[in-house]
């Protein structure tokens, strides 16, 4: 069973979950984030009951929508890309196409990295992936639980002319992306109200 | 397949993390860069056809990105691909006229299926075993093209036997043309459910050897005899299409709609009136109603060459009087006087017939009696009633019979499963264990392919260059070429392109006129048409009884093996969607199971469920009864398409196969299956063991509630 798929497919397994744990409840132990960097621990299983969660720790984070944050392979230096004068859709190019603005695919770094800056270190990185016809494993930054069944469409909000930055905090200050901005149901609604945009729950939430 | 690859495949998060991988990506897996340039979460919709019968309904597919697993370079990973979500039907094709049925629907299951080949295989144990390596397409392609060098070394072309399902479009003629020039005789086409009499009939009527089209929608009344139209018969979409119109089409006309048979079908279900009829006497009661419409002189009393066909028109149809038509058939006479004086008021009206009427030994009779009956009506090749699509071509192939394959010494399958879909009469089985090689281009591994040595599997219709030219469904040609949809899913070839390779590696190489499958999918017929000089019979017919096998006081029940709505002839039971769709008629699914007679299981003390013995002259068959007041007591039914021993693992060892103890007999004329003229008997084997699933309840009906006391 692969750990990176398919959690939160069942029922909210923490409550009944820690009722069967042998584990103590000292489950600030288990709320950091950095329990995730070791294997996975012993699956909870059960004749009766699928869990959702392997453990106790991995329920209640979901549950209080920790996530940790994004580890990636690669430095990527937003602020060296937007100096250089790249603009945002020219990498996430699906921004006002569709509902997912994308993370590139390696052959987009290589339009311009199989010439430019070659000789860094990281660069070769890239190149390794390219050539090994592997994309660069990037670590998702921004997103929603499963639980908020919100469905979010980018089109609509470049159309609209909103900014990246609006969401996504000022990239030409940060290297790596960081998650700045809080998406709190608060904060779009909040922006919804001012635009006149619908505040309809099937907006978003469907 | 399990819900998680389900959701692998429809995931559309599009980036290449979730938020709970705990942001480390060591327990990622590896993503690989995609073949295509996608934009995530966005649908395209393209045109294809839908393969599943020989309609050829234009479909629009649903293709939007994915995740695929995959592995490259011996390394599991995923990979972005643009894949197929969804079929409808195509508003604007002529065919399917947005519409598609549920086997078109659920075809889609086959590209997805979890049991579909992925690799050229090659057979390591016994045949029959299942025993398989993978190999590559540069040896499975040596393998094939070697066993052909050996037969044109040792002079033996012509023990090459191609054998294929009839109405496959260009990718026959194909096969065709490289057998042709390889020096083999032309392809074996079978199919179970074929509707040769019914072409031969009209080849004979109307000088069109080929399927009519239906002009419901301009008709006003329409009696079909035994076509399950808008079930499983010829063209069902395009025909349901045209029957909404008659009925609901035209402000304040309904059209009136008769369903004569023995038993209710789904088609018969829709009817107006339902006249249940002897079965094996259907043209007996066309020819009732013709007599009294030129009795009466209803209608002028030519009927040309259709007329001529028949024993007696010319002086009124003597032998075809109300009285003796229903002492012949069961139809009342007073039933008789007035739907012939219905036909008549009713204009245009249009009749016609298919399935178990010309599955008897008399078959050709009652197919020529319906053209006379429409001839007499006037409505051939007029608005309403019956016509013929432009330019049909006819099918070229070899038919199968008993002794086909006697003579072959290398044998290529592609697509047919006679092993499951012949009697077991013709003892297809044991023919193939005679021929020393045999090279399968299906996706699955079925009751025939399963002895196959070598598999070389096709793509599937999605990932193909497909092509229709349908002999029915639209007055219009509509012939149809349409490009993949979406790139391979695995290591499967287009049969097209492997056989132009082969021969062009043979030794003495074989010119074919076309260099890819997208040219032969493209390429124009050049073969005969369909529209033919007459071919006459050698004296008109007069009705002679059907031939049953087996002993009514042996064998007291006629038997008719159905094509099933959700299988067909059982090519599409592999699929899960049609295992779990449940029958219109009995609700049931997953299962078989034989339809009796209320009255007829009270007399015999079977309550529904119990399993009985069903025997023939040639075996057995065990199944549930299944009561169903909409059969004549003295007949037994059962859906075809379960009962296969392999058929991956939603249909293999489920149900029985009715066919397989059909008695081989034949149509006299065409030489085709008979497949209704089967007698047999009924022993309770005991209780129901649950083998029976239903989605809903059992019939509602108490045979007590029909008891007159």
């Amino acid at each position: 069973m692969r750990p990176s798929r398919a959690q939160g497919l069942g029922l909210r397994a923490w409550p009944t979950l820690s009722a069967l744990s042998l584990k103590p409840l000292a489950l600030v132990v288990f709320l950091t984030a950095s329990a995730c960097s070791s294997p996975p621990p012993a699956e909870v299983s059960s004749s009766v009951f699928t869990p959702a969660h392997r453990t106790t720790g991995e329920a209640a984070r979901d549950f209080f929508a920790i996530r940790p944050t994004a580890v990636q392979p690669i430095p990527f230096p937003h602020k060296t890309h937007l100096e250089k004068k790249a603009v945002c859709a020219d990498c996430h190019e699906s921004a006002d196409k569709g509902p997912i603005a994308g993370i590139p695919s390696v052959k987009t770094c290589m339009i311009c990295h199989s010439q430019i800056a070659t000789d860094k270190p990281l660069i070769k990185q890239v190149t390794g992936y390219s050539e090994k016809g592997i994309e660069i494993p990037w670590q998702r930054v921004y997103g929603f639980t499963r639980e908020a069944h919100v469905r979010f469409n980018h089109a609509p909000h470049i159309r609209a002319s909103v900014d990246c930055a609006t969401c996504h905090g000022d990239l030409a200050k940060q290297t790596v992306a960081e998650r700045v901005v809080n998406h709190s149901m608060g904060f779009c609604v909040n922006c919804h109200k001012q635009k006149s945009a619908s505040n309809d729950c099937l907006t978003c939430h469907f | 397949m399990d819900r998680r690859n389900f959701i692998k495949l429809t995931a559309i998060t599009g980036t290449s993390a979730t938020l709970a991988s705990c942001g480390n990506p060591e327990h990622q897996l590896i993503r690989f860069v995609p073949d295509e340039d996608l934009v995530p979460g966005v649908a395209e919709w393209k045109p294809s056809v839908c393969p599943m019968c020989a309609a050829g309904c234009g479909i629009n597919v649903r293709v939007m990105e994915a995740d695929v697993e995959t592995t490259r370079s011996g390394q599991a990973g995923v990979v972005k691909m643009a894949v197929a979500k969804k079929l409808e039907g195509n508003a604007k094709d002529a065919i399917s006229r947005g519409g598609l049925c549920a086997r078109g629907q659920a075809s889609i299951q086959i590209t997805y299926h979890p049991d579909r080949l992925t690799h050229p295989l090659k057979r390591t144990g016994a045949r029959g075993t299942g025993a398989f390596k993978e190999i590559t397409w540069d040896e499975a392609i040596g393998e094939l093209t070697g066993q052909l060098d050996a037969l044109a070394a040792s002079r033996d072309q012509k023990s090459l036997a191609f054998l294929t399902r009839p109405h496959r479009g260009r990718r026959t003629a194909l096969a065709g043309e490289f057998l042709k020039a390889f020096g083999a005789p032309a392809p074996i086409a079978y199919e179970l459910f074929a509707d040769d009499v019914l072409r031969r009939a009209n080849g004979i009527s109307f000088g069109h050897e080929q399927l009519p089209t239906i002009d419901f929608a301009r008709s006003r009344f329409a009696i079909s005899f035994g076509a399950d139209f808008l079930g499983t018969w010829n063209s069902p979409v395009a025909q349901s299409v045209s029957y909404a119109a008659m009925r609901q089409g035209r402000p304040g006309v309904r059209g009136g709609f008769v369903q004569v048979e023995s038993r209710m079908s789904l088609t018969g279900a829709s009817a107006d009136e339902w006249v249940p009829v002897k079965p094996g006497t259907e043209g007996v009661l066309a020819l009732g109603l013709a007599h009294v419409i030129l009795a009466n002189k209803l209608r002028p009393a030519d009927a040309g060459r259709a007329g001529a066909a028949i024993d007696g028109w010319s002086s009124g149809l003597p032998d075809y009087t109300p009285a003796r038509v229903e002492q012949l058939t069961g139809v009342t006479a007073k039933t008789i006087e007035r739907l012939a004086r219905t036909l008549v008021e009713q204009q245009p009206a249009v009749a016609f017939v298919a399935g178990p009427p010309l599955a008897q030994t008399n078959g050709l009779f009652h197919a020529l009696a319906v053209n006379a009956l429409n001839q007499l009506l006037g409505n051939v090749g007029q608005p309403g009633g019956t016509g013929f699509t432009a330019g049909s071509t006819k099918d070229e192939g070899r038919s199968l019979k008993s002794d086909t394959l006697a003579s072959a010494k290398a044998l290529l399958l592609d697509g047919a499963n006679p092993v499951y879909d012949a009697p077991k009469a013709w003892k297809v089985r044991d023919s193939l264990a005679a021929i020393p090689f045999i090279a399968s281009f299906g996706s699955f591994i079925d009751d025939t392919s399963a002895h196959a040595d070598l598999i070389l599997p096709d793509h599937s219709f999605l990932e193909s260059w497909v092509d229709s030219a349908p002999e029915s469904g639209s007055m219009d040609a509509v012939p149809t070429s349409a490009g993949p949809v979406m790139k391979p899913l695995y290591q499967t070839r287009a049969t097209p392109d492997v056989l132009i390779e082969v021969a062009a590696k043979l030794k003495t190489p074989v010119a074919l006129p076309w260099k890819t499958a997208e040219d032969v999918a493209k390429s124009a017929p050049a073969a005969a048409s369909a529209q033919s000089a007459i071919s006459n019979l050698q004296s008109a017919l007069k009705y002679v009884a059907p031939a049953f096998d087996g002993e009514a006081s042996q064998y007291p029940f006629y038997f008719l093996p159905y094509a099933s709505l959700q299988f067909g002839d059982g090519s599409s039971a592999h699929l899960p969607w049609l295992q779990e769709m449940p029958d219109p008629l009995t609700s049931a699914m997953w299962s078989s199971w034989v339809e009796i007679n209320p009255q007829t299981a009270e007399r015999l003390q079977l309550a529904q469920g119990d399993l009985v013995d069903i025997t023939s002259s040639q075996g057995t068959l065990r199944a549930p009864v299944m009561l169903f007041p909409g059969i004549a007591p003295d007949m037994v039914a059962m859906p075809v398409g379960q009962g296969h021993d392999t058929f991956t693992r939603y249909a293999s060892g489920r149900g029985a196969n009715p066919i397989a103890i059909l008695a081989p007999a034949t149509e006299p004329e065409t030489g085709t299956l008979a497949w209704a003229a089967t007698r047999v008997k009924i022993t309770r084997a005991g209780d129901g063991d649950g083998r029976l699933i239903m989605f809903g309840g059992e019939m509602r009906e108490h045979p007590h509630e029909h008891e007159t006391r």
